[in-house]
């Protein structure tokens, strides 16, 4: 479904991917983790069109999307959680989840399936965006993605900063967004969560791909684990 | 009490046009981070074409209905083809370059419809006059209101209860995230530009029947408008709704009751809502743009530089004696304003902050060598050392509140701080003389020779030209002009190292106005005259599109921007009227196309071993 090919990308001048290669398939969850400034989130920017990759493809739905701007990516069918969630302040929960909704005919994701899915936000219906807890955010932000109508999710390590029960959570949506067949890209740093959620990964350092396997591969080579992951 | 009632209601009339000014500018900047200098001109444009439509058809509701049609087609125009180009590059560019548009829309306002003030008379429908309670309103001063605040509720519905409005909110909260969720962000912002263009030439419309249509109604209610968006919160529509009432309001009972303060009363509360609430009584966020990108590094004066520079020094020095009278008096004018660009680029090019109020010190420095000269006999050149002494007191005063922002806000509090100099100007009639200005009691010899030669006259401001450019020089090239540079660069990382960057900044900004001062003794000293248009913010415009067309960041550059200037201004407009577009022109085409100005570009031309 989503495919990048030797992608070189860059931060003005400085050179940030290098030759990066992956590939997410059809209901597959795939986890990029490493270590701070590895460029992970780097390479889910340069998949939205916020970077252009100066080398290297990234195919989507069997469409070279290298050269598209961000809104023409999201409106393929990507959803984009990033990592510092992006909440419009000033628009309610409900508003945050409409605005940019593209479920209007056929979809699936409707407000009531993405509020039966956070309970929690339905309760927050009516509340501004700079209302909310850090949890909360990250769930409006996930709903949001979902409420696009997506067929693959692209999310920046949604644990962060956020407690062990937040966490879980978290996890349990993601699992249960897997049950659905969602193609997910997920950027961590958490190993738990990325053992817990994905079927394979990808360790990145330096903007290279160093390491690619499944969870009980990562699990077993050590030395990945204590050169590239800080476990 | 009718009087009271009369005064409230011209206030609201006042106010109302003062919102469909400000909705726009709050919006456009809300979302795009743009503060639209052309919105004036949109206005006006509004009203002329629709004082053309009036006569053509005899209807003053199909002028209301057509006018805005081709106003929003420019507007729109200029969003796509030259602001759009300039998203990559920062705001400060497109700030700039909205600047350069006010002087081709004036010259197209001025060329077709002429300088004269023309009215656009009062629908028939509307003449009459309506007996309330209190006493008896004209009819369209009644509509006009409700016209505004149906406007105003149409607006906040479509903004606050639509889709497409929420779109536009999620757009001014975080454009990048709406783009990564599926928002066509550069069409949004064509279209609320277009929207906010189209609001604009509406006002101007229905203001004809009331304000009068002439060349320069643009900023004469661009800057009410600004102070309503700075008070109100920019990007907030109830902000620039209450503001709006709140400036129209009490700008009509100040001019009535406090005639000769309410000007500067006005500006006070701007500044000190600025100081106190940098984001406005309902703003919630205050974008900090990135400053301007324009600014290039000087080289170190090499064998072959210092060469050309006595060539041209002596050149300099050899060239009036082949002149007449005229041309001698324009170079020294060339000078003075050199010297005035100079100063600006310290703070702008070298130092990386954009002042809209530089003429604040030109106008100190000024109006201390006139004013001294006429109240205490002093001599012209003694009041110069005051000018500039007094021009640093104030640009240390004024600089120590602006230094504290950066980008978009120092912008407009440097603007407030030179409007309220001008206020001061412009009412303090009994000492300055007003919009009549007033002329210097003595002109002084220069070393014994009178300045009433010319060639006396071009080498006394040529000896000041050569001093100012050497300090700078040498001011430059030394750790503090690094510091300053350094922070133009990366004031983070500066502060990180050590340097207390707001003190140097402050530093910059008070050695600029003194040089500002110096370069204001030194115009009244040649002109003999001066009055308050000169520390008008147009000015402070004039002298910053001769800075940016020369080069922001060379000393050079500011010479021939200000010689680039005032020639096109005093030759080419005794061939054509059209000077304004020319100067406009070919400031858009700077910002386009030579971000470096005109020494950029002359750089860029030499070959490449040339250069260190």
């Amino acid at each position: 479904m989503l495919s990048l090919e030797n992608v070189d990308s860059y931060y003005g001048g400085s050179h940030i991917l290098h030759g990066i290669s992956l590939a997410v398939r059809e209901g597959e969850v795939v986890c990029l983790l490493g270590r701070n400034g590895a460029g992970k989130t780097t390479t889910i920017l340069t998949v939205m069109g916020y970077l252009h990759p100066r080398r290297g493809t990234i195919r989507f739905k069997e469409r070279d999307i290298g050269g598209l701007p961000p809104y023409a990516v999201a409106r393929l069918g990507v959803g984009f959680v990033p990592q510092e969630r992006g909440i419009f302040p000033s628009l309610s929960v409900r508003e945050n989840l409409t605005v940019f909704a593209r479920n209007a005919r056929s979809g699936y994701w409707t407000l009531q399936r993405v509020f039966d899915l956070f309970p929690g936000l339905q309760a927050r219906e009516r509340n501004l965006g700079f209302q909310l807890s850090g949890g909360e955010q990250q769930m409006l932000s996930i709903a949001r993605a979902l409420m696009l109508d997506p067929v693959l999710l692209l999310l920046d390590e949604p644990s962060e900063g956020l407690a062990p029960m937040i966490v879980k959570e978290i996890v349990d949506v993601l699992k249960h967004l897997r049950g659905k067949g969602m193609a997910i890209l997920l950027v961590e740093q958490n190993l738990r969560v990325a053992l817990a959620v994905a079927d394979r990964h990808h360790v990145m350092n330096k903007g290279e791909i160093c390491f690619t396997g499944g969870s009980e591969e990562l699990e077993n080579s050590e030395s990945v684990l204590r050169s590239y992951l800080s476990v | 009490m009718e009087l009271l009632v009369a005064q409230l209601l011209n206030g609201l009339v006042y106010g109302v046009l003062l919102f469909f000014m400000a909705a726009g500018l709050s919006l456009i900047f809300g979302l795009m981070n743009v503060v639209n200098l052309a919105h004036g001109s949109f206005f006006m444009l509004g009203a002329f074409i629709g004082f053309s439509i009036f006569h053509l058809t005899g209807s003053f509701w199909l002028a209301l209905v057509l006018a805005p049609i081709p106003v929003v087609m420019i507007g729109i125009v200029m969003e796509l083809w030259f602001l759009r180009p300039l998203y990559a590059r920062g705001h400060m560019d497109q700030v700039l370059l909205t600047f350069g548009f006010t002087f081709v829309f004036y010259d197209l306002v001025q060329t077709v419809w002429g300088k004269v003030v023309l009215t656009l008379p009062t629908p028939a429908s509307l003449q009459s006059t309506v007996h309330i309670g209190l006493g008896v309103f004209s009819a369209y001063r009644l509509f006009l209101i409700g016209f505004g605040f149906a406007v105003a509720l149409l607006l906040w519905l479509l903004l606050e209860r639509s889709r497409l409005g929420a779109m536009v909110r999620a757009g001014v909260d975080n454009a990048g995230m709406a783009a990564g969720l599926g928002a066509n962000i550069p069409a949004l912002f064509t279209g609320v530009f277009g929207f906010g263009v189209l609001l604009a030439a509406l006002g101007g419309v229905v203001a004809g029947p009331v304000l009068g249509l002439y060349p320069g109604m643009d900023t004469d209610i661009l800057i009410p408008a600004f102070i309503v968006i700075v008070i109100g919160g920019m990007g907030s529509l109830r902000g620039a709704f209450v503001g709006s009432l709140l400036i129209g309001i009490a700008d009509t009972f100040g001019k009535a009751y406090l005639q000769n303060v309410a000007l500067f009363l006005i500006y006070l509360a701007m500044i000190i809502v600025l100081l106190i609430r940098p984001q406005g009584l309902f703003g919630i966020k205050y974008a900090d743009a990135p400053p301007s990108a324009l600014a290039r590094t000087i080289m170190p004066s090499t064998p072959r530089t210092r060469a050309l520079a006595l060539i041209a020094l002596l050149a300099l020095i050899a060239l009036p004696f082949g002149l007449a009278d005229y041309p001698r008096a324009l170079i020294a004018e060339i000078f003075i304003f050199a010297i005035f660009a100079m100063s600006l680029d310290l703070i702008l090019g070298f130092t990386g902050l954009m002042s809209l109020g530089h003429a604040a010190f030109f106008g100190l420095g000024a109006y201390s060598v006139a004013v001294l000269g006429a109240q205490f006999g002093l001599n012209a050149w003694l009041g110069l050392v005051a000018g500039v002494l007094i021009a640093a007191a104030g640009a240390g005063l004024i600089g120590f509140f602006c230094v504290r922002s950066g980008g978009i806000p120092f912008l407009m509090l440097t603007l407030a701080f030179s409007q309220l100099v001008f206020s001061v100007a412009l009412k303090w009639r009994d000492v300055t003389g007003g919009s009549d200005g007033m002329p210097l009691a003595m002109q002084p010899s220069f070393f014994g020779f009178s300045l009433s030669h010319s060639l006396v006259m071009y080498f006394m401001t040529l000896v000041f030209f050569v001093a100012v450019y050497l300090g700078l020089r040498r001011l430059i090239n030394a750790p503090l002009g690094h510091a300053f540079i350094g922070i133009r660069e990366n004031e983070a990382r500066m502060a990180a190292i050590g340097y207390p960057t707001r003190a140097y900044k402050l530093l910059a900004f008070t050695i600029a106005g003194a040089i500002a001062g110096l370069a204001g003794g030194l115009y009244v000293i040649y002109n003999g005259f001066i009055s308050s248009d000169a520390v008008y913010w147009t000015a402070s415009g004039d002298i910053l599109i001769m800075t940016m067309l020369g080069g922001a960041g060379t000393l050079i550059g500011p010479p021939i921007g200000a010689a680039a200037f005032l020639l096109m201004k005093n030759v080419v407009s005794s061939y054509s009227e059209h000077w304004l577009s020319i100067i406009g022109v070919a400031f858009i085409c700077c910002v386009l196309f030579f971000p470096g100005g005109i020494w950029g570009a002359v750089q860029k031309l030499q070959p490449a071993g040339a250069k260190p």
